[in-house]
């Protein structure tokens, strides 16, 4: 008897306690998919939001909504007063930042609300627009919606081709951590229903200070990531080929430490996709690798100067030899240490097929 | 001095395991990393190690201690200071399990509000989750045997799940390894305690074990096990996060869940969260019930009863504290006690009793 009782007076608690918290229908509510930030002047921001409507039938319709505000939520209230259903975070895939406003006002104070808010999630992409963002989100692209259609060209790029790994979770790690900078990819706007990478940006404190065209971003990504992917094209006096690096690998080791001194090694397996030059053979093979190597040396190199004398580490060297030493001082490492690093890249490349011709 | 407990309310041995795992892994686990870390680093993991080296050792204790008097902790104050003096020295004992009740529920009921219902009233979700404790008591301890079994056995899939950190895990954050003092990394382990706490239940439910003896063996796995399960954890937060990254976060292991995604659910937070539900319910059965069961034995007060007044008074402690830094401040406070209960004052009862019984013998 008393167990029916207390199963009663538990069933009658769980209608109130289902009344407690506020409903969310999916068809009621404006699940934004993409922010995008742009500058106005020294104070203010814009700030454009697109939400997906579905209609029966066809491929979804972007919705666009600005606001103009000084914090990012206020720039959310500015936009709900233009919107019939409530706003909500819950399904965010990309936030853009215009490169105006990257480079002059920074977005350090723009990323608090995307690591307090719950709803959001570690895996949203974050990029730099070249032009403006509101511009980009009115275009059309692909047939899933804009946001989604951006994050997949992201997502395709990290995973097959160029672009090392990033995502919110690895830019905070990075914007927070002392031995490394964060890095963003650089999306255009190429016509009214194509969106291109152009590159990757580099940040110091939350600004951006540097950026890298599409063609350095395969050596950038041999250099950020253990293991990468890519393509890129060599060219020798018999011909271009265009290699793809199925498989690369690469070391990092401290041979010296007054002065510091770094050696990275990178290994590199890649097949032939194409060549235009008459016939391939073993000789051939061999130079390519040499040009190859080389490349990978020059390009690596520059890449790993530029980035010293701009005072940003996207690589991580710091991050690198405070693992390789106890007691490790930072603040020393940004003063001088890291500008007087010495980076030696050295590489192997195996180029192990050449497809199915001769 | 022994206490009967008739045989079919007793459990086999091998459910200790079960029991005590359940017990220590709660709420403490899904931000431990980032008080350890304020002191220890990325050494933390050695703080984990090193916990679970000391609460071998306490167990091992406790073991010796309750097999001589062949009883739970009331007994163990009856055979060192007399029944009189047991009266008063149980008081804090009593408040110590409430006050560990109160703070993980309203701990859990925070995470609700921050991570899914902001508009959730605490008082309506507190006292619907303490009406299903009192129904899981009134069944008997058998019961809560029962909760605390399934409570392990169905959200351990969730364990699985913090391998999709891996891919963007940087291990070398874990090195050098030894970058922090000895001290430091003590005060690392230190700060863990509240992550542990839960393993002195062993104290009031030891009665309750068929063969006892046997049951030994099972309570150093649980440990083993949930040390084992805190190290994993603590290993891939570090390698997850950077340093500073994970200073900023209150529930790191919260926000790892949030570079979960699957086909069919966007967020895995809302599951993990759930799952948590059902995962403190044995914390808190076991705390209430622990709790009366002292009340009848020192007081001869029912256990029926007292397990209503115990609630209400959880339910009026949950209620009290509503902002991050007072809710902060009832978890320190437990941490503080049950640092003080376990680290201290075990280790002296178990030095008394092995004193009184010398002392009996001659």
């Amino acid at each position: 008897m008393k167990s029916i009782e207390t199963i009663l007076i538990m069933a009658i608690f769980t209608l109130f306690l289902s009344g407690c918290v506020e409903k969310e229908i999916l068809d009621d509510i404006n699940l934004i998919d993409g922010i995008g930030f742009d500058y106005v002047d020294g104070k203010k921001i814009r700030g454009t939001i697109v939400f997906p409507i579905f209609i029966k039938d066809k491929p979804p319709e972007n919705r666009v909504l600005t606001g103009e505000s000084l914090l990012k939520k206020e720039i959310l209230q500015d936009i709900q007063l233009q919107a019939a259903d409530p706003i909500v975070t819950g399904s965010m895939e990309v936030v853009l930042f215009s490169k105006e406003l990257a480079t002059k006002s920074g977005i350090t104070e723009l990323m608090d609300p995307f690591q307090r808010d719950p709803g959001v999630g570690s895996g949203i992409y974050l990029a730099v627009v070249e032009g403006e963002t509101k511009e980009l989100f009115e275009g059309k692209y692909g047939v899933r919606g804009n946001s989604t259609h951006i994050s997949d060209i992201i997502d395709e790029n990290i995973r097959n081709e160029d672009l090392p790994k990033t995502n919110l979770q690895i830019f905070l790690a990075d914007f927070y951590s002392e031995g490394k900078s964060p890095f963003m990819p650089i999306i255009k706007k190429k016509s009214k229903d194509v969106v291109e990478l152009t590159g990757v940006s580099f940040f110091n404190k939350g600004k951006l200070v540097e950026t890298i065209s599409s063609d350095k971003m395969f050596f950038f990504k041999l250099l950020v990531d253990k293991y990468s992917e890519g393509l890129h094209r060599v060219k020798i006096e018999e011909g271009e080929a265009a290699i793809r690096s199925i498989r690369s690998v690469h070391h990092y080791k401290l041979i010296k430490k007054n002065p510091m001194e770094v050696e990275v090694t990178i290994d590199v397996q890649g097949i032939i996709n194409e060549f235009n030059g008459d016939k391939m053979y073993p000789n051939l093979e061999r130079k390519l690798n040499k040009q190859f190597e080389k490349e990978i040396n020059q390009e690596c190199l520059a890449l790993v100067k530029n980035f010293q004398e701009k005072n940003i580490d996207p690589i991580g060297f710091g991050h690198f030899v405070k693992t390789q030493i106890r007691g490790f001082d930072y603040k020393k490492w940004h003063e001088s240490l890291y500008k007087d690093l010495v980076v030696k890249v050295k590489s192997n490349v195996e180029v192990t097929e050449a497809g199915v011709i001769q | 001095m022994s206490v009967n407990i008739p045989v079919t309310n007793k459990i086999s041995p091998f459910l200790v395991f079960y029991l005590i795992h359940t017990m220590q892994v709660g709420v403490g686990m899904l931000g431990f990393q980032r008080i350890i870390a304020t002191y220890a680093g990325t050494d933390g993991w050695i703080s984990v190690l090193l916990t679970g080296v000391i609460l071998h050792i306490l167990m091992w204790m406790m073991y010796k201690m309750l097999a001589i008097v062949d009883g739970d902790i009331v007994t163990v104050h009856n055979y060192i200071i007399g029944k009189k003096a047991t009266k008063i020295v149980c008081i804090p004992i009593i408040l110590y399990f409430c006050l560990f009740a109160i703070s993980v529920l309203r701990t859990y009921i925070e995470i609700i509000q921050v991570w899914m219902f902001q508009e959730l009233e605490t008082f309506w979700f507190a006292l619907i989750y303490l009406l299903l404790v009192i129904y899981i008591i009134y069944g008997g301890f058998r019961t809560i045997v029962g909760i605390a079994f399934f409570s392990i056995v169905l959200p351990i899939y969730i364990l699985v799940l913090f391998l999709f950190t891996v891919p963007f895990a940087d291990f070398s954050n874990l090195l050098p390894i030894f970058d922090h003092s000895i001290g430091d990394i003590l005060k690392g382990s230190r700060n863990m305690t509240f992550t542990v706490l839960g393993f002195e239940s062993i104290l009031l439910f030891y009665p309750f074990i068929k063969n006892p003896k046997k049951s030994h063996k099972y309570a150093h796995l649980a440990i083993l096990f949930t040390t084992i399960v805190y190290l994993y954890i603590c290993i891939l937060t570090f390698s997850y996060f950077s340093e500073n990254q994970l200073q900023k976060n209150t529930w790191p292991t919260l926000t790892m869940w949030k570079i979960i995604r699957l086909p069919f659910v966007e967020r895995f937070e809302y599951i993990g969260i759930a799952s948590w539900f059902l995962l403190i319910l044995p914390i808190i059965a076991i705390s209430i019930w622990g709790t009366s069961r002292i009340i009848k034995q020192v007081y001869s007060i029912r256990q029926r009863r007292s397990v209503l007044v115990i609630s209400l008074l959880c339910l009026i402690g949950i209620c009290i504290p509503t902002t991050r830094s007072e809710i902060n401040m009832v978890t320190d406070l437990t941490a503080k006690i049950g640092f003080y209960f376990c680290y201290i004052y075990v280790p002296i009862l178990f030095v008394a009793t092995l004193i009184k019984k010398k002392v009996k013998k001659s």
